[in-house]
């Protein structure tokens, strides 16, 4: 089996020394060495991958840089002896990040291209497995966790409509985690009528998704909101063709939301915890919502619809004031593919962050940094809520024109419908996707937001005595 | 600009009066002996409005008492969060709604005299208007408001408060004018002719053209100022005011000055292209900035550095794909002749830190769309590779009313400009362009504290604000006197 061998610098085993020098591999942290047949064993069929590791660098990074060294191969081993646990973990957790790939929806056997991703399995060498404790199994339940979101978000919008996303949702009754639907007919007597018309164009009827993490503490539940978009052609405001398929991921928030919640259920997390997912279809259907419609809001404040593709933040408005309502929160943290603005204003690598409450975007930030999923936090302003003042409603839904601060204005529109409940809004329309594969990423969902959340209820909402 | 007088509390006869009122604060003294001769009337007005001296509201009177023309109750909000730039705003207010008027005296015994300063500099800045091509324009469509009288016991305190106010009010001044200057009259030789201005206030300015910087081998620059006949030029303005005391890092503004972009041979769409003449807003700040500086004698020593360009499609035009050597030394592949701006501070930029050592360096320019759908247009973007100087530039923002907010940098952006020929390429993709442009920049700062201004949705404003009146707004000369003022003087 071919084996990823961690090495550090100046500590290069002898064996490999020679060869290290021709290729001009130090062991320095991005270096990787594939080094055919192992003169160790003296087994010509094994692969060894040398990657550099030192006490600073970031394992997980040298793992994804492993499997994909490796990418050809069905099996890889990691060979963490020697290795503080926590790095062993790391290195392994990060080759099976990056070995991540579509469902395969293929007649066959996935793609056996030499360039694309083969590896199956991933085992993890150390001298003493039963010590590996605790840390393991989170990583394994994290690693769960983001497949089941990265797997959803992949999945075609044929085959994953509201009412199949519900269904796959259910299978996380099986790990403790209840689950309660709200649907379609039942959205308006609920007053979520923003959703019931983002719903309305498409034969798939929406869905508000509750997903409940009871957890231990005797205290109200931190609530999670996701945008579940199954697709988004924008409506009547129809997008143009280009990259229109993206959009069957329009429904990352929700399926990130979840897939924290199966990592918080996995590691029995003290912490009580909602998810609530509004899910739906926009479609251009003659019973569609348009442009000029007048819709009056869960929360209440009536909306002046002005583009049909600025949906997002009308399903969020209405499932945050249904949980602030409902549950009266811990604090609410939504997360959504809202803007494209906001990819414009910070790309691939960091989520724009915005609240009304300094200390939770200053956990957000820490748990960002911790768990490898950045966010920075951006201004909304009283300027702009104020522009968002309609002539015939409460509200309008957003701007129309060129070089709009779209994200920010998205969530000034979302700041009417929380009130002074501490509130974080994640606009991850920008690290939702990889466009292409490269050493570090595989191509596709990233489930960006599963880590960073779990994290932030780790480090802020489990500690029994500090509430 | 505005004449403005101070003078001891005396019961006004004539022209406009400003009544200024805190919240859940009653009338006295002037205000209620105005109330009184107004027959009960001014307190009716403030019922029937509902005015409770809520920040940034106002009630205007007609006539309310024999001899007086109008009345404005400005509110100031509540009196413990006044600050300078409330009482700016105020001021701002009160020129706005009697620019009708030719005089306008402010009962303003209720503030400090440096409040009382900052309300008629308030009132200077919105007052701004740029008339020189207006030929046919009625007499009575013209604002009247020629000076006004604030009334405070402090009297002369406030006059020397106001002094140095009055300089940052001519470098704003300088610095919308020149911005707001077409592009067929503000050329970089015109602009360079300008700043020759300051030597008057006791700025040293020197001037390079284009031979010059051939010498040097500012490659970037020039490159983007070979599509036109107006030859580039680099104006450096030095402002000693540290008085010599000991030999000192000086503090250094550097300014993109494209005083024409149009795109170049990645020519912009022609809807909106009329903007463009601002494209020098960056440089226009910087000799703002140290005209202002250098008349109120600021104790710094300070340089401003700003590279002036035209930006042109033609024969001789740079071409997207070109290779150009910086004065740095590092080569650019120039994929987009429309990202100019960062050629041209990389020169003047890598130039600042050879020549002078500054102690630090801040570079302000309109530089992407991207800040704007970032940002919007209530915060310049700033980027830093210094925690101090951001923190210093927050601050001062919030302080000045021209605000900032910190952007990131980081590795993962500065691999988008990692060109196949050169050392880098002069854009990334669209995505974040924002910092791609200023990791672009980082790799002309060369150990040296650095913040960058991207000031795309800052320069213009489409419609009025307190003390901005639409149009050029000099942002930055406020922020970064702000920044001198409250950190870097002896």
């Amino acid at each position: 089996m071919p084996l990823v061998l961690p090495v550090t610098e100046g500590a290069i085993p002898d064996p490999f020394a020679a060869a290290a020098r021709a290729a001009g591999f130090t062991a320095k942290p991005e270096q990787t060495l594939l080094v055919p047949g192992d003169p160790v064993s003296g087994n010509p069929h094994r692969e060894l991958l040398l990657v550099g590791l030192d006490g600073t660098s970031d394992a997980e990074a040298a793992g994804a840089r492993a499997a994909a060294g490796l990418a050809s191969c069905r099996e890889i081993a990691v060979d963490g002896r020697g290795l503080a646990r926590s790095l062993a973990v790391a290195l392994t957790l990060g080759a099976a990040r990056r070995a991540w790939r579509f469902p395969n929806h293929r007649q066959g056997p996935p793609d056996a291209d030499g360039d694309a991703m083969q590896i199956e399995q991933i085992s993890l060498i150390v001298d003493d497995p039963a010590h590996l404790g605790r840390r393991w199994r989170e990583a394994v339940g994290l690693l769960e966790a983001t497949v089941f979101a990265r797997n959803l978000i992949a999945e075609p919008a044929n085959l994953l409509t509201p009412r199949s996303l519900t269904q796959e949702l259910r299978h996380l009754e099986a790990a403790g985690i209840g689950v309660e639907v709200i649907p379609a007919k039942a959205l308006k007597g609920e007053g979520l009528n923003l959703l019931a018309a983002v719903g309305r164009g498409s034969v798939n009827p929406p869905a508000l998704v509750l997903l409940h993490w009871p957890g231990r503490l005797p205290l109200p539940p931190v609530v999670f909101v996701g945008k579940g978009m199954t697709f988004d052609t924008g409506g009547i405001s129809i997008k143009g063709a280009d990259r229109m398929w993206d959009m069957r991921g329009d429904m990352a928030g929700a399926a990130v939301c979840a897939g924290a919640m199966l990592a918080l259920a996995r590691r029995n997390s003290p912490a009580p915890v909602t998810a609530v997912l509004p899910l739906a279809e926009n479609m251009v259907g003659a019973a569609a919502y348009r442009p000029g419609d007048v819709i009056r809001s869960h929360h209440g404040l009536t909306v002046e619809i002005v583009d049909t593709d600025a949906e997002g933040r009308l399903i969020l408005a209405d499932a945050l004031s249904f949980a602030i309502a409902r549950f009266d929160p811990r604090a609410v943290i939504d997360l959504a593919t809202l803007t494209y603005s906001v990819f414009v204003a910070l790309g691939r690598e960091m989520a724009g962050l915005y609240a009304n409450d300094t200390v939770l975007a200053a956990s957000l930030a820490a748990a960002g940094l911790a768990a490898g999923e950045p966010v920075w936090r951006l201004p909304f302003t009283e300027g702009q809520r104020e522009q968002l003042a309609s002539d015939i409603a409460d509200i309008k839904q957003c701007l129309s024109g060129p070089l709009l601060p779209d994200a920010s204005l998205g969530a000034a529109f979302l700041s009417r419908f929380v009130g002074e409940t501490p509130w974080a809004h994640i606009d991850i329309g920008g690290t939702d996707l990889r466009d292409e594969a490269d050493e570090r990423h595989a191509a596709g969902p990233t489930g960006f937001g599963v880590r960073l959340l779990d994290r932030l209820i780790a480090l802020r909402y489990e500690d029994p005595d500090h509430p | 600009m505005l004449e403005v007088a101070f003078s001891k509390p005396v019961p006004p006869k004539a022209g406009a009066v400003v009544l200024l009122l805190a919240e859940e604060e009653a009338m006295t003294g002037a205000a209620a002996a105005l109330n009184e001769a107004s027959g009960g009337a001014i307190a009716r007005a403030i019922e029937v409005a509902a005015f409770k001296g809520q920040k940034g509201k106002t009630v205007l009177l007609l006539a309310p008492v024999e001899g007086l023309t109008r009345l404005l109750l400005v509110g100031l909000g509540k009196r413990p969060d006044l600050t300078t730039l409330v009482v700016e705003e105020a001021g701002g207010a009160i020129a706005a709604a009697l620019s009708q008027e030719a005089g306008v005296t402010v009962l303003a015994d209720g503030l400090t005299p440096p409040e009382a300063a900052h309300l008629a500099l308030g009132a200077v800045l919105r007052a701004y208007r740029f008339d020189l091509y207006r030929t046919k324009e009625k007499p009575e469509d013209k604002p009247k408001l020629t000076g006004i009288t604030v009334q405070t016991e402090d009297h002369t305190k406030a006059r020397t408060a106001y002094a140095p106010l009055k300089a940052l009010a001519e470098g704003v001044y300088l610095a919308r004018n020149l911005v707001t200057e077409p592009a067929n009259v503000l050329t970089p030789g015109e602009m360079a002719e300008r700043c020759k201005a300051l030597t008057k206030l006791g700025v040293k300015v020197e001037i390079m053209g284009p031979k010059e910087m051939e010498k040097l081998g500012f490659g970037a620059l020039l490159g983007v100022a070979q599509g036109s006949v107006q030859e580039p030029r680099m104006v450096v303005m030095q402002w000693n005011g540290a008085g010599g005391r000991k030999p000192r890092k000086p503090l250094v503004f550097v300014g993109k000055g494209v005083t024409f972009d149009t795109g170049g041979i990645s020519i912009k769409p022609a809807s909106g292209m009329e903007d463009m003449k601002w494209d020098m807003a960056g440089a226009g700040a910087v000799v703002g900035l140290m005209a202002a500086l250098a008349g109120r004698k600021a104790r710094a020593d300070v340089v401003g550095l700003v590279g002036l360009v035209e930006n042109m499609p033609s024969g001789s035009a740079q071409r997207p794909g070109d290779v150009v050597t910086s004065y740095s030394g590092q080569t650019i592949e120039v994929l987009n002749t429309d990202a100019e701006g960062r050629l041209v501070l990389a020169d003047v930029l890598w130039y600042a830190q050879e020549k002078f050592d500054p102690a630090f360096m801040v570079n302000l320019a309109t530089l992407t769309g991207a800040i704007i759908v970032a940002l919007g247009q209530e915060h310049g973007g700033m980027f830093s590779n210094d925690e101090d100087l951001a923190q210093k530039l927050t601050s001062a923002g919030i302080a000045s009313g021209e605000k900032v907010w910190r952007m990131p940098l980081g590795d993962a952006y500065d691999k988008a400009i990692k060109s196949d020929i050169a050392d880098m390429k002069n854009i990334g993709g669209r995505h974040g362009s924002a910092i791609i442009a200023a990791q672009f920049i980082q790799r002309f700062v060369n150990n040296k504290p650095w913040a960058h201004l991207d000031i795309a949705g800052m320069a213009w404003s489409s419609k009025d604000a307190a003390c901005t009146p639409k149009g050029a707004t000099a942002y930055g000369v406020r922020l970064l006197d702000r920044l001198v003022r409250d950190h870097y003087e002896a």
